[in-house]
């Protein structure tokens, strides 16, 4: 290695060439830090972390060791007309490479999708419709990010976001990690390992990023507010509404069936109680598995050329900003809400529309009992979030039909 | 959709382009989020609509009638109370709640007494084994 990094300044090699792995490995390092210790999603980035220790790895040129070439799926050369010779993947590929398909071809994405839905419950939505608008209201930030993303592209001269990058961005705003994945890999897959790091890294930092932004948007009176209970929602209620979402989006926004038809598949297996079995293994066995195929592959594209640079800093940055303006939306249309219903709605649940579940709407339960210690509003902010879900997914299909084919 | 090839790439973007293909994405993707949940949103009311039968007279019949369920067969009265008296009451309230599918709010429990378990050892014994065999 040392004499690998002789040669590169020998050959008047770039900084990136000399310190680019052991920077990427201490990188690597930071995150199984912060996943292990920290326990930031551990889940995910626990697998993401190690993935990139394992391709960042010092090994000889076309070693037969190295589990990850991400040249296969990026570099124009080992493609053909700009698509992964899948051929060349099989029979020279690592491990990695092979998995890494799973996400290239957007197999891993919706299929957690069945699991998350398995382990939704739409009912506190069900029983308050209007909640679903505060889930609308909450996507706000994607655009507003895909709006900075741009600018900033135009701003400064070393960041080049076209509108495809800009959307892969701003989709971290959706605050749900498979959407901004199956997003990214489709758009702009060189952006994938840093997206999905800031994705799921500010998903761990809600608790901290969301309640400043709360108490400033609303009153002491406000986050006080009690709301009315919830009324109970039948069966035929749960199980239609799967099956009513997958056609109404369907005729709308075809692009975002592929997500919310399989969320919806999941929730079906779940309400309909007839095929328990199903339900339990897409929660449990089939999620699982594929999460630690999904982590460690997306952590194994984050390679020095592809992570250390300005770029990275840009779009972490703007996922901050994505979070902040997603809150900044719910909470908004939360305090419309306030006024309109004349002080019935609490405007905490707005930034639960936020769709990580059910991160988010726990910030809204515990910042609520902070001024009125008998308030519970889970449930309440349960009917935001899961409508964010479905939100996001549809954020994700407008950026899909949008820019896929130019 | 027109798109410059500086839009594409990312190189050269000038800032009014920016703002101009932010602003009209921006516009029109909160538009097509917001008409697909507020679609979503009319088809959920006409579920209360058809689905949901208001309970209130329910409700009002239901507050009269909770006093506790207490199985008749009890043998002693006994009440030893090993939890706080309202953390009693309130689990009581949510059972009842539960089982009668109603709100805690149209229940008020105004007395309850403790009976005696006269399930045979036999069947305690069935009913513990077959809870320890569903874990796993």
């Amino acid at each position: 290695m040392l004499q690998n990094a002789q040669d590169a300044l020998a050959s008047g090699g770039n900084f990136l060439q000399v310190a680019g792995t052991p920077i990427m490995l201490a990188i690597a390092c930071l995150l199984l830090y912060l996943a292990i210790v920290k326990k930031f999603e551990p889940l995910l980035l626990l697998p993401i972390a190690f993935g990139m220790l394992l391709s960042n790895l010092p090994m000889l040129k076309d070693s037969n060791a190295i589990m990850m070439h991400t040249e296969f799926f990026t570099d124009p050369d080992y493609m053909i007309d700009g698509q992964v010779d899948i051929q060349r993947v099989v029979s020279s590929g690592g491990l990695l490479d092979m998995l890494y398909l799973g996400v290239k071809l957007g197999i891993y994405p919706p299929l957690i999708f069945v699991g998350i839905g398995c382990m939704t419950d739409f009912g506190p939505l069900i029983a308050n419709p209007k909640s679903i608008l505060l889930g609308a209201a909450a996507q706000f930030g994607v655009f507003f990010t895909f709006l900075g993303a741009l600018v900033l592209s135009a701003l400064i001269p070393s960041i080049n976001f076209g509108v495809k990058e800009a959307s892969s961005i701003g989709i971290i705003g959706g605050a749900d990690g498979p959407t901004a994945i199956y997003v990214t890999k489709s758009l702009a897959p060189a952006l994938l390992p840093a997206i999905a790091i800031a994705a799921y890294s500010y998903m761990a930092l809600i608790p901290v990023i969301q309640p400043p932004i709360m108490k400033l948007m609303t009153t002491k009176k406000m986050r006080g507010v009690v709301m009315e209970q919830l009324r109970p929602v039948s069966k035929t209620e749960k199980i239609l509404f799967p099956i009513i979402v997958t056609i109404v989006v369907g005729l709308i926004i075809p692009d975002a069936v592929s997500l919310v038809g399989c969320l919806m598949l999941g929730n079906i297996l779940k309400e309909s109680g007839v095929v328990d079995r199903l339900s339990k293994t897409a929660q449990n066995e089939l999620m699982n598995i594929i999460t630690i195929f999904l982590g460690i592959t997306v952590g194994a594209t984050a390679t020095a050329e592809s992570f250390l640079n300005t770029q990275t800093l840009g779009i972490i940055a703007l996922g901050l900003i994505a979070f902040c303006f997603s809150t900044v939306g719910g909470l908004f249309l939360g305090d419309i809400m306030y006024w309109v219903t004349k002080g019935k709605v609490n405007p905490l649940i707005g930034s639960a529309g936020v769709s990580a579940v059910p991160m988010a709407a726990r910030v809204s339960q515990v910042v609520g009992q902070k001024e009125n210690p008998s308030n519970f509003l889970l449930m309440h902010a349960m009917g935001p979030n899961v409508a964010g879900v479905i939100g996001s997914a549809v954020a994700a299909g407008v950026f899909l039909s949008m820019f896929t084919n130019i | 959709m027109e798109l410059s090839q500086a839009m594409i790439t990312g190189q050269g973007i000038t800032l009014g382009e920016a703002f101009g293909e932010g602003l009209k994405v921006t516009g029109l993707g909160m538009g097509i989020v917001f008409s697909v949940l507020i679609i979503l949103m009319i088809v959920l009311c006409l579920f209360k609509v058809i689905f949901y039968k208001e309970p209130k007279k329910e409700a009002v019949a239901a507050a009269d009638v909770p006093e506790t369920p207490a199985p008749v067969s009890s043998v002693r009265q006994e009440p030893e109370n090993d939890m706080g008296d309202e953390e009693l009451i309130a689990v009581l309230t949510a059972a009842v709640a539960a089982s009668l599918n109603t709100s805690t709010y149209n229940l008020r429990i105004k007395s309850y007494r403790r009976v005696n378990n006269n399930v045979p050892a036999w069947n305690k014994a069935g009913v513990t084994e077959t809870i320890n065999n569903r874990v796993f």
